[in-house]
């Protein structure tokens, strides 16, 4: 016991009734889980039917010639690289496209398709908004 | 409720407004015992200096002026700026016994006093006698500690890490990135995402969509 709990137990007594009810408290029988997304399905004859595309699976591409470690030196100084923002993107990526197409007279406004503008996010597997992925 | 409100109660310090500092930090049980709750104690007062005159700092070499270690240099090892205080490595000492138990008197150690700062004075670094120090602007728009007596700079001290590492030393494990991979700018940006990328280079091909969920 801690002094803390030590010293308030002359004057408090009882449990702590606000502190989260997890697994670990309870008795043998009292099963709970801790948050776990289910990976199948529980058919009607009392088995599991496990997915295998529910099943989080790991895609690495290969680290041959990859230079970054776990850690970095503590003798590396500050980096001078300014923070990464959605209009240092937009100025490095979109902006040249727009302003050839712009000097050459081929830009129109309905057809902002062509530089990446998708505002219903519609066929792609990464949506950014909402986001419905795991990041 | 109680046990959880008081542990984050514990992590913030809060103080009465007459609280007495001491060289015990507020939260200890020694601290505690000099300043029980709803005990008055004689106010000292301290002389109000801002935060943009305060010039000693951890680290720093100063001097003593008055007291029984008159003339010593010393390093400055802690500051308390609620009582004006400076507390120097080995100077202004005096004797106690600690860890005392039963019958054992314990160890006699040496303990620092507390100095005052009007006791104390900044040692300018190229003669190494003490002087009054100022702040002022460098033409580059630094702001440093200039001494009066001599015009000399007095650079801020080095602060030492907690775990005594010197990074200048440091000795590059197996695990740690050498400060040339890691200042290597190898960004290309593109509107593409990370997972998009990784499927691109590693020609993973995926046409199934979501179907799309409803909440009624």
């Amino acid at each position: 016991m801690g002094v803390l709990s030590t010293l308030l137990r002359g004057l408090v007594r009882g449990a702590d009734r606000m502190a989260e009810f997890t697994s670990k408290r309870g008795s043998r029988t009292h099963n709970k889980g801790r948050g776990a997304r289910p990976t199948g399905l529980r058919l009607s004859s009392r088995k599991f039917l496990s997915i295998r595309t529910m099943i989080p699976e790991f895609v690495v591409p290969s680290l041959e010639g990859f230079k970054l470690k776990p850690y970095v030196s503590y003798r590396s100084p500050r980096g001078v690289e300014p923070p990464l923002t959605a209009e240092s993107v937009f100025a490095e990526v979109v902006a040249p496209q727009i302003k050839k197409d712009f000097e050459e007279g081929t830009f129109s406004k309905e057809k902002l398709e062509r530089y990446g503008f998708n505002p219903k996010q519609e066929g792609k597997l990464f949506k950014l908004y909402p986001k419905n992925y795991v990041r | 409720m109680r046990l959880t409100a008081l542990l984050s109660m514990a992590a913030k310090v809060v103080v009465p407004k007459d609280y007495r500092f001491g060289t015990n930090r507020p939260w200890t049980a020694a601290a505690k015992r000099l300043n029980t709750a709803g005990k008055k104690r004689r106010k000292v007062f301290v002389e109000p200096i801002a935060a943009e005159d305060w010039s000693v700092l951890k680290g720093d070499m100063v001097e003593i002026l008055s007291g029984k270690d008159k003339g010593k240099q010393g390093r400055v090892n802690q500051v308390f700026r609620h009582r004006n205080w400076v507390m120097l490595q080995g100077l202004n000492t005096h004797f106690r016994y600690i860890g005392k138990t039963g019958e054992t008197r314990g160890s006699y150690v040496a303990s620092e006093a507390p100095l005052l700062l009007k006791d104390i004075a900044l040692v300018d670094p190229s003669d190494r006698k003490p002087t009054e120090v100022e702040w002022k602007f460098t033409e580059e728009g630094e702001r440093v500690r200039v001494s009066l007596r001599t015009g000399r700079i007095i650079p801020k001290p080095v602060v030492e890490r907690r775990d005594g590492i010197v990074p200048e030393q440091w000795k590059d494990g197996p695990k740690d990135t050498s400060p040339e991979d890691t200042l290597e700018k190898t960004y290309a940006p593109s509107l593409k995402t990370l997972e998009e990328e990784v499927m691109e280079k590693m020609g993973i091909v995926e046409n199934r969509r979501h179907k799309g969920s409803y909440w009624y």
